[in-house]
C-alpha cells in the first residue's frame, strides 16, 4: 500500500526533529523516518555542553537536547508519527519514497519532503589502514557514549577539528589515554577552548604532522607519524613511532546526500561545505519542487545551525501546504537572524564562502 | 600562538589580569576565552551582569570585575570550560583556583592532588578545599589551594595514586626521529581504499592508468563501492585519486551515480512489502 501524508521528514537528528516539530506545530501531518532505533542523530553521543546561545540550547548537553526535541514531538499525538529503524532507501522522481521499516518494505508518497540525513565520516588512505583498531571518530564516540564500550587503551587521534578534540576529551573521560592529536594543517581547526581542555589534561597536539602508516600483527600496535611541509610531503628524519592500540580518524564529514541525487536535485561540489550539496533557495527548497533540506546534508556545520535550518525548512514546507500560523513571519525572520549570527564570526568564514555558492533561483 | 598550540600566551593571560587592588579584594572570574566563536552562555548566565552582554554572539567575552563576585556560576555553565575562579585575597602565601572538572573519580575535600598547568605539566602540589556538584550543569567545580605564585598557572590537577586522568610521562611520545627508512615507503598494496570489498590503492591506480577515470567505471570493473557502505567511504577517496592522477579538479570528477536502494537489500525484501 502507498502511505499518503502531508510531510515526510527523513532523518531524526537535530535538523529533522526541528523540522517535524515545527511543521506539526503549524498543523501539518508529519511522518519522521529514522534509520536508527532512537532519535537524535549525532546529538545522542554528545555528552558535552553545547555552544551557541540559549535559543539553540547552548550549555545544554547534546543528548539532553535530543530528549527535549523528541518529547515535544510526542506531544502532537496523531499529527506526528515516528518510524524508528526506518531507512529511506529510495527517492524516486515521481516523489515516492521507499522505506525499509524494521525489515518491511513500505512506500510513502508525501506532498512535501524535508531531507535531513546528516553526514558521513571521511576516511584516510595510508598503509595498513584496514587493521582492526582503526576507526572513525564518530564510530568511537558511538561505541563509548551510546553502547558503553571502551575502544582500547591508548589512542592516536588524527585531526584537530572540533570533533577530534571533543572525542579525545571524551576518550579521556572514559579512562582511555590519548597519546597525541595529529593535525596536518599548521593550526588547530577546532575551537581554542576545546584544545585547551585536552592540552591541560596532558595531550600534545602536533600540528603540521600526518600519519604515515599503521603497524601491528593482528591489530594496531603502533603508528608512524611525521612532520609535513606545506605540500603535505613528509619531511625526512622527522618520523616517530607512537605506541597505540586505536587510531581514530577525524578528518571531516561529508554530506549524506544520496537521496537528493536520486530525487534529481541539482547538486554542486563545494569543498568548504564538505562535498556535494544541494542548491536551494532561501526557504531551503531544492531545485526539485517540494523537496526541502536542513542540517549537515546542506553542508557541514553544527547542531545549532542544523536546528535553525530544520525550523525554517519545517516552517516553509508546512506554509507551502497552507499551514501558515500567525507567527510565520516572526519565526521566519528569527530563523534568518539566528543563522546570520551563528555564521558571522571568523570561525565560520569557510561556511560563509561555501554558502555563497549554494544559492539557486 | 593559541591556534597552533591550544594554550593561550603569557601576554594574553596578563592582559586579562585584574588590577592588584581587585586581586587583593576577593574572588573573581578569569575568563580564558580568546577566540571569536558563536557562544555566549557566560554572559547570559551571570546574575550580576558582570560579563557584558554580547551584541554579536561571536564577540569575545568582556568582564566588569567590579561587578564580579566570583560566585562561579559562569564557570559551571561555560561549555569551553574556559572560566576559572581565582581567589588571591587570603594573604597567607596561598591562593585558590576553582576548576571545572569533568572527570571521575572526583577528589575529596582535603585530598592532596598534583597541580597541573595549561600545558599539562605538573608544577607542584595542591589541596582540594571544595568540591561543588551541580545538578543543573553537571559540571563539578573543584577548588584547590596552591602556592600564591602558582595561581595563574594551575588550571588542572591529577589525582595521586594512579587515579590520574592522563599521566603525561606515560604519554610522552618518542622524540627521537626514527631512521628506519622502510617506515616511510608507501606501498600501494598495503593501502585499502574500499574496505567493504578489499580493493587496494594499487588496483585503483592501475585502473586509472588504464583509462578508467570516473568513479562509476572503477566501481563497475573493480566492485569498489558496491559493499555495505555503498561508496560512502571510498567514493571520495577514489575521486581524489582520479583528480590527482589526471590533474582534473575534484569538483569535475563525476561522482558515482546514486540509485535506490541506498544500502544493499536482499531481493525478497522488495517482494514482501506491507499489505496493510
Ligand atoms: C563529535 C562531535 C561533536 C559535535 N559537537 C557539537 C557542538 O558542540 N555543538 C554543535 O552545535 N554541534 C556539534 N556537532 C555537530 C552536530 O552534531 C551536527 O552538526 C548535527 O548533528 C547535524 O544535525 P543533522 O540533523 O543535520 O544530522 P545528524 O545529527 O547526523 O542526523 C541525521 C539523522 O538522519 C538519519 N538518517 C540518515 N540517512 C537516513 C535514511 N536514509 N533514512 C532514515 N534516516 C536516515 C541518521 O540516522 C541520523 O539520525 C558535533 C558533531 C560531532 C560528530
Ligand atoms: S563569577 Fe559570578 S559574578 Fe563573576 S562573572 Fe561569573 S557569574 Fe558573574
Ligand atoms: S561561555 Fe565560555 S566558551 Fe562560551 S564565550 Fe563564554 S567563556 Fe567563551
Amino acid at each position: 500500500m502507498m502511505y499518503k501524508i502531508d510531510l515526510v521528514v527523513i532523518g531524526g537528528g537535530p535538523a529533522g526533529l526541528m523540522a517535524a516539530n515545527t511543521a506539526a506545530e503549524a498543523g501539518a501531518e508529519v511522518l519522521l523516518l529514522e534509520r536508527d532505533g532512537h532519535l537524535g542523530g549525532q546529538l545522542v553521543k554528545q555528552t558535552h555542553k553545547f555552544f551557541g546561545s540559549e535559543k539553540q540550547h547552548a550549555s545544554v548537553r547534546g543528548i539532553d537536547i535530543s530528549t527535549m526535541l523528541g518529547d515535544r514531538l510526542d506531544s502532537f499525538g496523531d499529527r506526528a508519527t515516528v518510524w524508528k529503524n526506518a531507512t529511506a532507501i529510495g527517492f524516486y522522481e515521481d516523489g515516492v519514497i521507499t522505506v525499509d521499516h524494521d525489515g518491511v518494505y513500505k512506500k510513502v508518497k508525501p506532498k512535501r519532503v524535508v531531507v535531513a540525513t546528516g553526514a558521513s565520516e571521511k576516511f584516510l588512505s595510508f598503509p595498513n589502514n584496514d587493521l582492526p583498531g582503526i576507526y572513525g571518530a564518530g564510530a568511537v564516540q558511538t561505541m563509548m557514549n551510546v553502547y558503553g564500550i571502551r575502544p582500547g587503551h591508548r589512542v592516536l587521534m588524527i585531526g584537530a577539528g572540533n570533533i577530534g578534540l571533543i572525542v579525545s576529551y571524551q576518550l579521556m573521560q572514559a579512562g582511555v589515554s590519548v597519546a597525541a592529536i595529529v593535525e596536518g594543517l599548521p593550526k588547530i581547526g577546532g575551537y581554542a577552548v576545546h584544545a585547551g581542555k585536552v592540552r591541560r589534561a596532558g595531550v600534545p597536539i602536533l600540528t603540521s604532522h600526518t600519519i604515515l602508516r599503521a603497524d601491528g600483527q593482528e591489530s594496531v600496535e603502533r603508528a608512524t607519524i611525521a612532520r609535513i611541509d606545506r605540500t603535505w610531503n613528509a619531511i625526512p628524519e622527522t618520523e616517530r613511532t607512537i605506541e597505540c592500540d586505536v587510531i581514530c580518524i577525524s578528518v571531516g564529514l561529508t554530506p549524506l546526500a544520496e537521496l537528493l541525487w536520486q530525487a534529481g536535485c541539482e547538486m554542486r561540489y563545494i569543498p568548504a561545505l564538505g562535498g556535494s550539496v544541494p542548491l536551494r533557495n532561501d526557504c531551503l527548497e531544492t531545485t526539485v519542487k517540494g523537496v526541502y533540506v536542513a542540517g549537515d546534508v546542506t553542508g557541514i556545520e553544527e547542531a545549532s545551525a542544523a536546528m535553525v535550518e530544520g525550523h525554517l525548512a519545517g516552517l516553509e514546507a508546512a506554509a507551502s501546504l497552507g499551514f501558515k500560523s500567525d507567527s510565520y513571519d516572526a519565526e521566519r525572520k528569527d530563523c534568518m537572524e539566528q543563522l546570520t549570527a551563528l555564521r558571522s564570526g571568523p570561525t565560520a568564514e569557510k561556511i560563509r564562502t561555501g554558502l555563497a555558492c549554494t544559492a539557486c533561483l | 600562538m593559541l591556534i597552533n598550540t591550544g594554550v593561550p600566551t603569557r601576554e594574553q593571560i596578563e592582559l586579562r589580569l585584574p588590577s592588584p587592588e581587585r586581586r587583593a579584594r576577593g574572588p573573581y572570574a578569569m575568563v580564558e576565552c580568546f577566540q571569536e566563536i558563536p557562544c555566549n552562555p557566560c554572559s547570559t548566565s551571570c546574575p550580576f551582569d558582570a560579563i557584558l552582554p554580547m551584541g554579536d554572539i561571536n564577540e569575545i567575552p568582556a568582564i566588569d570585575l567590579d561587578r564580579c563576585t566570583g560566585c562561579g556560576i559562569c564557570a559551571g555553565v561555560c561549555p569551553g570550560l574556559a572560566i576559572f575562579i581565582i581567589d588571591e585575597s587570603k594573604g597567607d602565601g596561598t591562593a585558590s583556583v576553582t576548576i571545572p572538572y569533568e572527570f571521575r573519580p572526583l577528589p575529596e575535600k582535603g585530598e592532596m592532588v598534583r597541580a597541573v598547568n595549561r600545558e599539562g605539566d605538573v608544577i607542584g602540589d595542591a589541596v582540594v578545599t571544595r568540591v561543588l556538584l551541580s545538578k543543573k550543569t553537571k559540571t563539578p567545580l573543584v577548588t584547590v589551594r596552591v602556592a600564591d605564585e602558582h595561581v595563574h598557572e594551575v588550571r588542572f590537577f591529577n589525582l595521586i595514586d594512579n587515579k590520574t586522568v592522563c599521566d603525561k610521562t606515560s604519554s610522552k611520545i618518542e622524540e627521537e626521529p626514527k631512521t628506519d627508512d622502510t617506515a616511510c615507503a608507501t606501498d600501494d598494496d598495503e593501502i585499502i581504499l574500499c574496505r567493504c570489498e578489499g580493493i587496494t590503492l594499487r588496483t585503483i591506480r592501475d585502473l586509472i592508468r588504464e583509462g578508467y577515470t570516473t568513479v562509476d567505471e572503477i566501481k563497475r570493473i573493480s566492485r569498489a563501492g558496491m559493499g555495505p557502505c555503498q561508496a560512502r567511504t571510498c567514493g571520495p577517496l577514489i575521486a581524489s585519486e582520479i583528480a590527482r592522477m589526471t590533474g582534473q579538479p575534484v569538483a569535475e570528477i563525476q561522482p558515482s551515480a546514486h540509485r535506490a536502494p541506498v544500502k544493499p537489500m536482499p531481493i525478497e525484501f522488495f517482494l514482501g512489502g506491507d499489505s496493510e
